[in-house]
Formats: C-alpha cells, structure tokens, sequence
C-alpha cells in the first residue's frame, strides 16, 4: 500500500525548518500541528482552553516489568492523535490508563483541565471502542447503543432519538432490531461506535478498531472514519494501531512509541516525510536505511548538506545536525528508487536479488554492492528494462534530498 | 475491571470474607479442631490429644479404611471400565443406539443413592445372584452409582479429541486394536484420570446406599463415622473423617502420580 | 477388549488399510460396530435397571403377597409421607435458591474482583466437590450445636445461647445444603465468566455503567445459562441428598430419602419403602428430565452466541 496516496495533497504541508526543536526527540507541540496541518482542523487551544487530554509522565509498571515509561502527550479539543507501535510498545495502555481500566503507578491524567487520575471509568465519560467491538450479545443493537444512555438516566424519548441518530451517523440505522450476532464483523464494529458516540463523548478513543476486520472491510470502514471525524469537529480522537496506513489515513499528529516509550510525535505529514529518527523512517512507510557518511558539518535541515554512499555523494536533507565524517542513514522510500541498466551515471551498484509481482507495481529486492550486505527494496511499476535477477543493477536514488537520520536511534 | 474505587473493592472484599467464613472455611477448620480436641467446653477446646487420631487408625477403624479403599478401588474400576467402554462404543453406534446409552449412562446420577441401595437389596437379597450379606452388594452399588460421571467425564473428552488423529492412525495401517491403544486410549488420558479421581472420591464419601446395604464385616469409613456419631462419639467422629479425607487424598495423588508417570515416559 | 477395538475402526472408510474387511460390507460393520455396546449397556441394565424395575414391581406387592394399591394408599394417606415429601420439596428449593444466590455472589467476586489468593479459594471451592457431604453436617454440630462454638460465643459475650434448637431445625439442613451445594453452582459460573471479554466489562464501565449495572445487565444475563445448569444439578441433587439430614439427624426433619432408609433398612418394611422410592424417583427423574431439556436448550443458544 502506497502511504503516501492515503493523504490528501492539500493537507501536506511543505517541510519546515523546525528551528525551535531541539536535537534528538522530535516532539512537537499540539499548538504547532494545529497550524502545521491546517486542512479540516479547527484551530488550536487558546491559552484558556486546557487541552482535551492531557497526560504528564504517565508510568504503569506490573512489579519488574514496565508497560509505560514517563508518557507525556496533550490532544487538543477536535484533534485525532494516533499511537502508532509495535505490539508491546506500550501504546494500549496509554488507551487504558486515559481510559481509567488501569490505575497508573506514576503521572496524571487530565480531560479539559480535570485530574481523572483516580476516578473510575464510568465517571469520566469517554467512549472507547475496541478491538473486538465488544458488544452485549444479549442485546439487540439498540439496546447496546442505548446502553450508556440508561447508564446516564437520560429521558427514554431522548434515548430513543439519540439512539436513531448515532445509527444514522454509521449508516445502521436498519438495523437496530438485529443481535449483533446477526451482523457482520464491520457492522458490528459499526454498532461499536455508534454506541459509543451516543453519549457524546468529547473524548474517543479507539483500540485498533479496524484489527479484526479482513482487508476490503478494514479500508470500507476506514474511510467511514474518516467521514466520522469530519462530523465531529469538536471531538479529541486518540486513535490506537500498529498498522501505518490507518494513522496517515486519520491522525493529524502521530506518536510513534516503543519499548513503553514515545519515539517520536509530530504531525503526520512531516513525520513522513522527515522522519527524525531510524525507527520512525522504517516503522512509517517502510523506508529503505541506507548506511552513509556525512560529506561535511551540517545543521538540521541545512540546504548543502551532502552524504556519500559507496561511491556516490549525494545531497542529503538532514533529520538534525551532523559532523563530518559521522555515519547517518539515508531514508529512501520504495517507490521514490530507480532500477536501470548496471553502470548507469549516478547510480548505486547492486545485484538484483528478489521479484514480487504486487498487481499494480513490482516489489524489486537488491543487494548493494557497497555498503555490501545493505538489502534495498524497491517498487517499480513495469519489469520493462529491468536485467534478470542475479544481474548487476543499478539503483537511481530520487531528485529530491533524501532524508538524513542518526544511526540506531534506540532511547 | 468491576468494582474501580478502592473502597468498593475494599467493601466487596470484606462482605466476600464474611460469608465465606461461616460458610466454607468454618466448618473445614471445626472439623480440624474436633479432631484433636481434648476438652470441648467453651469457645475452643481447652486441652488438645491425639488419641482420636490413634484411634481413628486403629482396630474396628483401620478395618473400615482398609475396606474402603478396596471399596473404591474395585467401583472406580469397573465404573471407568464400563463408562470408557460405552462412551468409545456409542461413537460409532447408530444415532438411535446411542442416545439410548447416553441417557441410560447418565440415569444414575438423577436417581438418590438410598434408592440404588433399595434396589439391590430387592434385586439381589434371593434368586440366582445373591449378593445380599457379601461386600459385593457394596461394591456393585457403588459402581452403579459412579458410573454415570464416568462414564460422562471420558465422553465430554471425547468430544474434545480430534477423530482426525484416529482417521490418520487408521489410514497408515494400523489396525483397531492399535489405534485404541496407541492412539485413542492414550489421548484420553487426561479425562480417563479425572474420571478416575471423580469416581475414587466419591465412592470414598458414599454414605445413602451403603448404609442401607452393607454387611456387618464390610463396613466403609462413612457408615463408621454415622455410627460413632450416632453414639454421641462426635470428637473420634471428626478423626475419622479427616482420616477419611486423607485416605481420599493419597488415593487421588497417586492417581496423579500415575497420570505424571505416563506422561513423562511420553515426552522423553 | 477386541471388541471395543472393532468399534474404533471409523466406518465410513473409503480407502481401506489391508486390514480392513472386504466392500459391501458398510451396513453390515455399522450393525456390527453397534454390537459392541451391548455389553456394558447390559451390566448397566441388570445392574441398575433391573433393580429399579423390581422396586416398583415391589411397591404394588403388600408383604403378605396381595398385589394391589393397598401398600400405596396405605403409605400415601399417611402424615409421615405427606411430611417428608414437603420437607424434602421445601428444603430443595430453599437450598437450591440460597446456592444460586450466594454461588453468583462469591463466582462474581473470584471471577472479577479478585484479590491475592482468589485462585487459592477457587482451588479450595473445587476440593470441597469431592468431599462427602455429611462431613458438612458433622462440622455444623460442633458450630451450631447447643453446646457449639456460637453458642458458646456468645455465652461468654453474655448473649445467652441463641441457637438452641437450630442444629434440629429444616434451617439448619438448608443452611448445611447451601455450604456444601454453593460449590456446584460455582463451577459452571466460574466456567461461564472466564468467557467473557474483560474488554465488555471496561466498555460498559466507559459509558457510565456503575458496577451494580454492569453486574445486573451485562453479567447476570451472561450467566442465565451457567445458572441455569448449576441450579438444576443442584435442586436434583438436593432433592436425593441423604447423608446431611441423616448425619443432623433431626428428628422433625424427614425427608423422602429418610423415609426410603427408615423403612427399608431399619423396619425393613420393603413395599412401603419401594413406594416412597417410585415417588422420589419420579420427582427426580421429572426435574432431570426438564434440566436435560433446558441445559441443551440453553447449550444451543449459547452456541448461538458464540458463532
């Protein structure tokens, strides 16, 4: 899957020198995504408006073992926020601990300036959907989006138009008089969220919503997402996945965790684009590391920076500041490489070693000659040109300066 | 993930402790005291002795463990052997055929044990077969009564086995009688030893049928505990149990260990 | 035991091994096969059947040989039979009740609020199943008996003794029923819960449901089925229990294996036993029926759940 297609050109804003970002983590602020994004985001929070989710060294450890590590993020009211890991990462219990089903060893949690630490779940009035929906089986579907509505005491004609209109919002309205054994994995995840969107929460977290589903339904139901968010332009979203193209597809800001750490947070499009750290780059579109060293002393995003790899200097755009001499990654994208004839001016030397027919492109897999051992994997969209494998190649790096990342960014 | 707030676990907790004391620990933990107590008077005993221990294991005592042990032992195997048998048989009988057996397998367990006791002294106290006055009569009635978990516990495992494994077994040349032993048998192994500690362990309990049929010199630790109670002998009664309770637990382990051995050989 | 071998040969076998009999023979292996149950099934009947079939034969025969319903009339009209047959009802239904109630209780504790030591209690629960019950009634004696541990209590409180007469009481059986019987309900509970998503519970608790409404419209109704096999093995159970009220031996408290006992061993009034035992049987078999009955009903639509 192409990432990059799944986001709109308009909301890709162009990379900016981020002067006031310090060297390592690349964290930027909700304030500055809000700006940064621009298209379908309301503005950000004004000083007086505390952040819709506010987390502050959140730590959750289960006697040795630690789950979470020191997590601080902020979503602002009608911004989407993707945690995007690993299993094991730690990016669920964040979920949790926002949520309330696991008490925190360390840190605090806030929703519009209130500390909800401490309070149970059912006081704090977020919706959550998970994985595997969920649902009460014993209940009819409207009786399940009903259900925090009784919860709540509300009024059973105000129930019922509720009811009638969180269905509508997911197109099941048909469907309120079925068991949820009676639906389709979609539908029922579906029912999910209208059940959870039925006590207006301006809170939604969402646990890998879309895992359980097969692939057509997985993209049908991603693009109602999408749809969803734009209905509700006041709702904060944390959004839950180790899958890359639902986070391009909906967040505005990703945080890429591992190990029960954030890696890295800024808005979607830039950490695509300029991902700061080894992790990030290949975690994030799958990008090809490509071991090089640093021509000469550069800046973050300095304009003349050049690498050389193998034989070949080429024009680098470097993640942060560098030394001459230091060994970096070049971060290439498959389908921003070029197969061609062996040899060919400006190319990196290879050897063809793998061929995956994709349908719409060829998943080519090369060896370079130097740094040797170095796998590249490449997606061209025609074998037209190409020699057979096991012949040398030569590999066509894209016109546009390639990313510069530390080697082995592992904190 | 029920009860969030502290106090509220706190408060569940604490109704949880106060009704499974009296209602479990109490009485196990009585049982226990009675057994070593010397002197009963006020709240708790105020002398303690073994005495009842010695006796509980001694004479007219040890016969009746001796007896029960043997009782079980020969029920528990002719109820494994019946129920495997069945439930393996009734897989490939006609469907008919085998609800026929399923139901009449299970009947035992709705019927109440003085009643199955009733019927074998009718049955069996003349006429060509009689086992009235010999520990036959007990034998078989705690067999009867045994059978049907059993006979219910190898067929739930069966129902969690595989036919495939039998299906391939079988498809490699082997023959019935191999694919019973070496395949079949050995993979209900499991359920086999779990219905072998179910039927051990309540055949050592059973009380309703055996005191309605038991001869003078075939007498289960049950029936010997009803009698010393009876007497007003409360105090020997509550050893006798526990020594009861004890022989029951050795029984089971060694099933365990036997179970543990077999498995062992397997995995080397 | 070659005979059960035959039976594990599968029957529909389309590529036979070189063992296998030879074609046509389908209709013929399949009757064979059946063959091979009989054998238990006749001990099963002689053993069992058998007996039963002369108890009830038995009931219609007086001792002096007449055969008619006189020994029914005679043991039906009586007090002591109308007596036992509502204490064994009351007492059965009471118990069964109590046992639901507390099962569920302590099921939903272990189950979903579990402290350290939860799995210890469960293990315990699973041991007191293979104990016998009068070992219950023997306990209680030292508890609750007149010269018991309460009573005794509360003498040194200066509280008197409040339990004078309760170990001789129904209420005392039925409380005696409830501890030993709470186990069986446990189980299929304990079985049932373990089943159910931890995420439902979180979910429910996220749109605002206290935990009293998460326990009665989310868990209780998870737990009809669970309840429903629990509650019927129990009610059946505590119909045909014997060594608790024997064991108490309350001299008020007869119920209708009491009375099978009573007649049968101690006044060895053989028809009059065997008519009480046709009605208790009956009663069991009634109930048991209706528990097969619901548990696959039950088992079906759970399945339903499921898929």
């Amino acid at each position: 899957m192409n990432a990059g297609a799944t986001k709109p050109a308009s909301a890709a804003a162009p990379p900016r020198p981020a002067a006031s970002v310090e060297d390592a983590p690349h964290i930027a602020g909700a304030a500055e995504t809000a700006a940064g994004t621009g298209a379908g985001v309301p503005a950000g929070p004004t000083p007086t408006t505390p952040p819709a989710i506010d987390i502050t060294g959140l730590t959750v450890r289960y006697g040795q073992v630690t789950a979470l590590e020191a997590f601080d993020l902020q979503v602002a009211r009608g911004e989407t926020v993707a945690l995007l890991g690993p299993s094991g990462s730690g990016k669920s219990t964040v979920l949790k601990a926002v949520a309330g089903f696991l008490r925190p060893t360390a840190g605090r949690v806030r929703l519009t300036g209130r500390d909800v630490t401490h309070e149970a779940p059912n006081k704090r009035g977020i919706g959550v959907v998970v994985q595997n929906y969920a649902l009460f089986p014993h209940m009819r579907v409207a009786d399940n989006v009903a259900f925090g509505l009784r919860a709540r005491r509300v009024p059973r004609a105000e129930t019922a138009r509720r009811v009638a209109e969180a269905l509508e919002m997911v197109g099941m309205a048909g469907y309120a008089r079925r068991y949820p054994r009676e639906l389709s994995g979609g539908q029922q995840q579906r029912v999910a969220i209208a059940r959870a969107l039925a006590i207006r929460p301006p809170v939604l977290l969402l646990d890998e919503p879309l895992s359980a589903l097969d692939a057509a339904l997985r993209a049908d139901l991603l693009g109602e997402l999408q749809r969803l968010r734009a209905d509700l332009p006041d709702v904060a979203i944390m959004y839950v996945t180790h899958d890359q193209t639902e986070a391009l597809a909906l967040a505005d800001r990703i945080a890429v965790m591992r190990d029960a750490r954030l890696v890295d947070l800024d808005a979607t499009d830039r950490l695509y684009r300029r991902p700061p750290s080894e992790f990030t780059a290949a975690f994030l579109g799958a990008a090809n590391l490509i071991p090089a060293q640093v021509v000469r002393d550069c800046a973050d995003g300095a304009g003349d920076a050049q690498a050389r790899v193998g034989a070949l200097t080429v024009p680098a755009d470097p993640a942060r500041a560098f030394r001459a001499g230091e060994t970096a990654m070049l971060v290439a994208r498959p389908h921003t490489l070029g197969i061609e004839a062996a040899g060919a001016d400006g190319t990196l030397p290879a050897t063809l070693t793998g061929s995956q027919w994709r349908g719409a492109t060829y998943r080519l897999t090369c060896l370079l000659d130097e740094p040797s051992g170095v796998e590249v994997r490449c997606d061209v969209a025609t074998m037209d040109g190409v020699p057979a494998l096991g012949q040398p190649v030569g590999i066509r790096l894209p016109a546009d300066p390639c990313v510069l990342v530390p080697t082995g960014t592992q904190r | 993930m029920l009860v969030w707030s502290r106090s509220g676990r706190a408060f569940v907790w604490a109704l949880f402790a106060l009704v499974f004391t009296p209602v479990v620990l109490g009485p196990l933990a009585m049982l226990v005291i009675a057994a070593f107590a010397g002197d009963w008077n006020g709240v708790l005993p105020s002398t303690w002795t073994t005495e009842h221990f010695r006796d509980a294991t001694d004479g007219t005592n040890l016969d009746s463990v001796v007896v029960s042990i043997q009782t079980a032992l020969l029920a528990a195997g002719i109820a494994l052997v019946v129920g495997t048998w069945t439930a393996i048989a009734a897989r490939n009988a006609p469907r008919p055929v085998r609800r026929i057996a399923d139901a009449v397998l299970h009947l035992p367990v709705a019927v109440p044990s003085v009643v199955v006791g009733l019927g074998m002294l009718v049955a069996f106290s003349d006429g060509p077969l009689l086992l009235n006055g010999t520990k036959w009569i007990v034998i078989a009635a705690h067999a009867v009564l045994v059978v049907a978990f059993a006979y219910a516990t190898v067929s739930a495992g069966l129902d969690r086995t595989d036919q495939a494994f039998a299906d391939v077994a079988a498809s490699l040349g082997a023959s019935p009688l191999r694919v019973l032993f070496r395949v079949r048998l050995p993979m209900l192994l499991p359920s086999l030893s779990a219905a072998a500690s179910l039927a051990l362990a309540l055949s050592m309990g059973e009380v309703g049928a055996t005191i309605m049929v038991y001869p003078a010199d075939w007498r289960t630790l049950p029936v010997s505990v009803f009698t010393l109670t009876d007497r007003g002998k409360v105090l020997l009664g509550s050893a006798v149990t526990l020594t009861l309770l004890l022989a029951t637990l050795i029984l089971l382990t060694v099933v365990g260990l036997l179970r543990g051995k077999v498995e062992d050989r397997r995995s080397h | 035991m070659t005979a059960t071998a035959t039976v594990a040969a599968p029957a529909p076998n389309p590529d036979p091994p070189s063992t296998a009999p030879k074609p046509g023979r389908p209709h013929a292996q399949k009757f064979v096969n059946s063959l091979w149950i009989l054998p238990p099934l006749l001990l099963v009947g002689g053993f069992f059947l058998y007996p039963l079939a002369l108890v009830v034969k038995q009931s219609f025969i007086a001792k002096d040989g007449t055969v008619g319903l006189g020994v029914w009339r005679e043991t039906v009209d009586s007090p002591q039979f109308t007596d036992a047959l509502w204490h064994t009802v009351k007492i059965a239904v009471l118990s069964t009740a109590g046992c639901l109630v507390l099962g569920f209780f302590l099921a939903v504790v272990l189950a979903f609020v579990p402290f350290p030591g939860a799995r210890l209690v469960s293990r315990l629960v699973d041991t007191i199943l293979a104990f016998p019950s009068f070992l219950i009634a023997l306990a209680f004696t030292f508890l609750y008996g007149t010269a018991g541990v309460v009573n005794a209590m509360a003498d040194e409180l200066g509280a008197g003794q409040p339990l004078v007469g309760f170990l001789y009481s129904p209420w005392c059986v039925i409380f005696a029923e409830v501890t030993f019987y709470t186990p069986f309900v446990m189980r299929p509970l304990l079985a049932a819960f373990a089943l159910v998503p931890r995420d439902r519970l979180q979910v429910a608790a996220s749109l605002g449901a206290g935990p009293w409404r998460v326990v009665t419209r989310i868990l209780l109704p998870e737990a009809v089925p669970a309840l429903a096999a629990g509650g019927s093995l129990t009610l059946l159970l505590t119909l045909n229990e014997f060594g608790i009220v024997l064991f108490i031996g309350a001299k008020d408290v007869t119920t209708l294996p009491m009375l099978v006992h009573a007649k049968g061993a101690v006044t060895f009034d053989y028809p009059g036993a065997c008519v009480v035992a046709v009605v208790e049987v009956a009663l069991s078999l009634a109930l048991y029926g209706l528990y097969r009955f619901v548990f696959s009903r039950t088992g079906a639509a759970r399945a339903g759940v499921v898929a």
